[in-house]
């Protein structure tokens, strides 16, 4: 390497890890404030908490005084479930779309991509008169048939461009070999489609995760709160309370990031995948 | 085993048609190669023998049975592709063992085709091995042995060595033979190499443009080709061709002139004077010479030395091209002066509308 | 959607081939019919009604359009919605994007050690709730933490410190400033995947032909990669009309100071749901979520007239 070239390096790397700073900070900011006494927090942000500073005492109060632990199964189960379905089902038509030729399967997927481009909240009136009527108001049944409907045109989307590159004699092979259509679908096509998983949940799965417009408009009381909801709520009512507010940030933000670190090979391989194009 | 029959099989996609009434009897036990040009609808040919492509018209028997309308299942085929397409996610013995599952072969059966199968092809140590862990030709195997494990009426093969490297296409070739040899079963495989269609087959098939040109073995199509197009696709280098006209016709002989060669002599049959022929001669079947049935001259531009012959490009006196073999070792050298001539047998005539016509 | 490869429905008997699609497609359809599109066409059809006081509703053909439109007490806060709308939206065109595609082109360097370090650090933001981000920020850039205070008088900038995020004139740039801060991955990651695309060989040639580095950026990567840049760019676009959360979280459905950082979204959520100010007027509500739906639509037209049909694709 040339010294040119060393100091170009140098440069870059300044660059992506200045970046990298302002990414993280403000998380890390966060997270190591929520574990220090009040006079710390504000006596010296920026230093890590020690064994004088350290203190739980914000999240005692999150556990006490809201339903921290139901908020997070609640996240969990739609989440889960709405992934699940979005999955499948997303598989399942995308598969009839790109594999079998049939009258209106153009117009079909015209149909279908409309939901990738018109948010499905513009139609929020007519779904909470919907879930109302149905009886569905105040559960999580509610939000997860939204959040399929919401997911699925884009993994469609996703999963189409992938079934594409599995290769085509698999399938005629497989026909040949006497499968039945449902099982070269669930047992030749969906094991192989493993890594496009991974480019589902970036775009349909986190936002089901984060959202927080359809537990505002279809949840009404603790027992159906996400976690974004139940956190965006108890920030409200404790705004003061520097401790607990750091705390249920902090207690929002953990298990995404750990799920996030770990998974985040996949996830960004899935993104870089060059499915969505 | 079964043989099989194709009766006016056509096949069109809008306005573009594949395949153009096609007709094919393939008997029991028989070893057809398809062969052609991309684009000329052998392997769509395959494709709706499998029932994976439908017909536009005309109907395929199998065994006696008309099969247009059964699923690929049905039809008592199995196929082996190009790609070989295994499943990626099964392991050699499963993707032996998967078809089977679905079409009603008990579990002592399967394990038993697939035991005698892999024995046949050598797969008794990889039979746990995930395709990712084979090799090219372990995979070609597997893929046969797929096949095999079908106990099918007829085995389609889709162009199966073209993934292969050159060395191990050989040994492949040979071992299908064998494979053909011991299963006597009917074949129909696909291949765009002629020399794999030469080295295979029965019967070669050789098609151009979604039609049949002609279907015969294979030395009668190299020594006797129905046609301009079969003549100049079999063989390699390709045949060269001469642009003539029947000069004259004299008790019941022709003389057939050219720009480029000495005139020749041969029965009139039905030919008028005036018409246009082309007349073709095998590079491997010119011979240095002064005198001869046919007789060319050309003035040598570029040897190709390829060890047991060599090829020399001439130029002819029409501006044109031709090839020579040489054999030996002393090869021509650029820019000298040619006569290459040719026995009767060797010379193909056909005319304008590309058929041969007898010398 | 490409065209489907497969005949084998075509040989399949009519019952049997209806059954298959049925299966296979029905579920997803049905689903997405009844809980996507049914309700936008209902809300449509919702906003041509109106609502008296005992629920009992009435057609009223345009009207609440007319209102939304003409009626200063509506088309005020409308269009200074949809104006702060197009800030937001402008902002994130300004920023984002382009620090997407250079930390893109950074990171597509050859030789870069640490690559998936960064892009995971760099994606992190994106993948939090935008309520957690927006409230982090909040507590960030007051002035009763002083965090960002401080932090800018180390550097000597202590005099530049604002509370922004209070200010009339610097409240909406400030918040587009923390949408931008957490959806930069988007862009970073399509363009680097799009980037990744190109072959090397391409990149190569252009070394041999004498281009540096920098060059070769601009002159090879960046038109090649101009297809996924227009299509971040309708993704940015579609978001930003359909922003919320963030808003609602930091500034309440208010959009304080002064409605100064109104946008369509939280504009919607007011007349829906109502608030301190006003009752919720579903009718209404329906009538703005109809035209938010059109100027999305109208947007995506523009795109696909105007921008899709000038680029050029190119086939590696």
């Amino acid at each position: 390497m040339t010294t040119d070239q060393r100091a170009r390096s140098i440069g870059v790397h300044l660059v992506l890890i200045a970046y990298s700073l302002l990414a993280v900070g403000p998380i890390l900011l966060v997270v190591m404030n929520s574990f220090k006494v009040r006079s710390a927090i504000f006596g010296s942000p920026l230093a890590l908490p020690d064994a004088s500073t350290f203190s739980l005492v914000g999240y005692e109060k999150v556990f006490r005084s809201s339903h921290i632990l139901t908020y997070y199964s609640n996240s969990l189960i739609v989440t889960l479930v709405s992934m699940a379905l979005v999955l499948l089902f997303g598989a399942m038509a995308a598969w009839a779309l790109t594999e079998y030729r049939f009258r209106g399967s153009t117009a079909l997927a015209l149909f279908l991509s409309i939901g990738i481009m018109v948010p499905i909240r513009l139609g929020s009136v007519a779904i909470l008169n919907m879930m109302r009527s149905a009886g569905l108001n105040d559960t999580l049944t509610a939000l997860i048939l939204v959040y399929v409907a919401q997911g699925l045109p884009m993994s469609i989307f996703i999963l189409s461009e992938f079934i594409q590159q599995i290769p085509k004699d698999l399938r005629d092979a497989a026909r040949c070999d006497g499968v039945p259509e449902t099982r070269i679908f669930f047992e030749v096509v969906a094991p192989l489609l493993r890594p496009a998983i991974a480019t589902v949940a970036v775009f349909t799965i986190v936002p089901i995760w984060n959202d927080l417009w359809f537990p505002l408009i279809l949840t009404s009381s603790d027992s159906t709160h996400t976690v974004t909801l139940g956190v965006q709520q108890f920030l409200g009512q404790y705004i003061t309370d520097w401790n607990s507010v750091l705390a249920a940030l902090s207690m929002a933000i953990l298990p995404v990031v750990v799920i996030y670190v770990i998974l985040s090979r996949q996830l960004i391989a899935g993104l870089t995948s060059g499915a969505v194009k | 085993m079964a043989n099989l029959r194709i009766e006016q099989l056509n096949k069109r996609y809008g306005a573009t048609t594949v395949l153009n009434n096609v007709n094919l009897s393939i008997e029991d036990g028989e070893f057809v190669v398809l062969v052609g040009p991309s684009g000329c609808g052998k392997s769509t040919l395959l494709r709706m023998i499998a029932g994976l492509d439908g017909a536009s018209g005309g109907d395929i028997h199998i065994a006696g049975k008309l099969v247009n309308a059964l699923a690929p299942a049905e039809r008592g085929i199995a196929m082996v592709f190009q790609s070989y397409a295994l499943y990626p996610h099964m392991n050699v013995r499963k993707n032996m063992t998967f078809g089977l599952k679905f079409t009603g072969v008990p579990p002592t059966e399967r394990e038993r085709r697939v035991a005698e199968a892999a024995r046949m092809l050598r797969l008794e140590e990889l039979l746990e091995r995930y395709p990712r862990d084979l090799s090219g030709g372990q995979r070609q195997r597997v893929a046969i042995g797929r096949a095999i494990v079908r106990e099918p009426a007829v085995f389609l093969f889709d162009e199966p060595l073209s993934n292969l490297d050159a060395a191990l296409r050989v040994s492949t070739r040979v071992e299908i033979a064998n494979l053909h040899r011991l299963l006597k079963s009917t074949i129909v495989y696909v291949t765009h190499d002629q020399v794999e269609a030469m080295t295979l087959a029965d019967r070669i098939v050789v098609m151009n443009k979604g039609r049949i040109e002609q279907v015969g073995k294979p030395l009668d199509l190299y020594y006797e080709p129905a046609n301009l197009f079969v003549a100049g696709f079999i063989g390699s280098p390709a045949m060269n061709f001469f642009e003539a006209e029947v000069e004259g016709i004299e008790g019941g002989r022709a003389r057939v002139a050219g720009t480029a060669f000495r005139n020749l002599d041969i029965p009139a049959g039905s030919l008028k004077v005036g018409d246009a022929l082309t007349v073709g001669v095998r590079p491997e079947h010119l011979v240095r010479g002064e005198a001869g049935f046919f007789a060319a001259e050309g003035v040598v531009e570029l040897v190709e030395r390829l060890g047991e012959a060599s090829f020399a490009y001439l130029r002819r006196v029409d501006g044109r091209m031709f090839v020579a073999e040489v054999r030996g070792r002393q090869t021509p050298a650029p820019g000298e002066t040619m006569t290459l001539v040719a026995a009767s047998p060797d010379v193909h005539v056909f005319d304008a509308s590309g058929l041969r016509v007898a010398t | 959607m490409p065209e489907p490869v497969s005949n084998i429905t075509v040989q399949m008997p009519r019952a049997k081939r209806a059954g298959l699609l049925l299966f296979f497609l029905g579920p997803a359809v049905a689903i997405y019919s009844l809980f996507s599109i049914y309700p936008l066409l209902a809300t449509m059809a919702l906003s041509t009604y109106t609502s008296d006081p005992s629920g009992a509703r009435s057609f009223v053909g345009l009207a609440n359009f007319e209102t939304l439109l003409g009626d200063a007490l509506w088309s005020k806060p409308f269009w200074n919605a949809l104006r702060n709308n197009l800030i937001f939206f402008a902002v994130h065109m300004c920023v984002q994007n382009p620090i997407g595609i250079a930390l893109a082109g950074l990171l597509s360097l050859p030789g870069v050690r640490l690559k998936g370090f960064y892009r995971t650090v760099m994606f992190l933001p994106t993948m939090l709730s935008v309520v957690i981000v927006g409230f982090s920020w909040n507590l960030i850039l007051s002035p009763l933490w002083g965090v960002a205070a401080g932090a800018l008088k180390a550097v000597g900038l202590g005099s530049l410190f604002a509370p922004w995020l209070g200010l009339e004139s610097s409240a909406l740039v400030t918040l587009s400033l923390i949408s931008v801060w957490q959806f930069v991955g988007i862009p970073l990651m399509l363009i680097y995947a799009a980037l990744l695309n190109i072959p090397e060989e391409l990149i190569d040639a252009a070394r041999v032909d004498g281009l540096g580095q920098f060059r070769i950026f601009f002159h090879i990567k960046l038109p090649l990669v101009l297809p996924t840049i227009s299509l971040v760019s309708v993704l940015t676009f579609v978001a930003n009309f359909n922003a919320f959360d963030l808003i609602y979280s930091v500034k309440g459905a208010l959009a304080g100071p002064n409605f100064t950082t109104d946008i369509l979204g939280t504009f919607f959520y007011r007349t829906f749901f109502g608030n301190q100010l006003q009752l919720g007027n579903p009718t209404m509500g329906a009538a703005v979520a109809t035209v938010m739906f059109f100027i999305i639509l109208l947007g995506l037209c523009l795109y696909l007239f105007l921008v899709q049909r000038r680029i050029r694709r190119y086939a590696f």
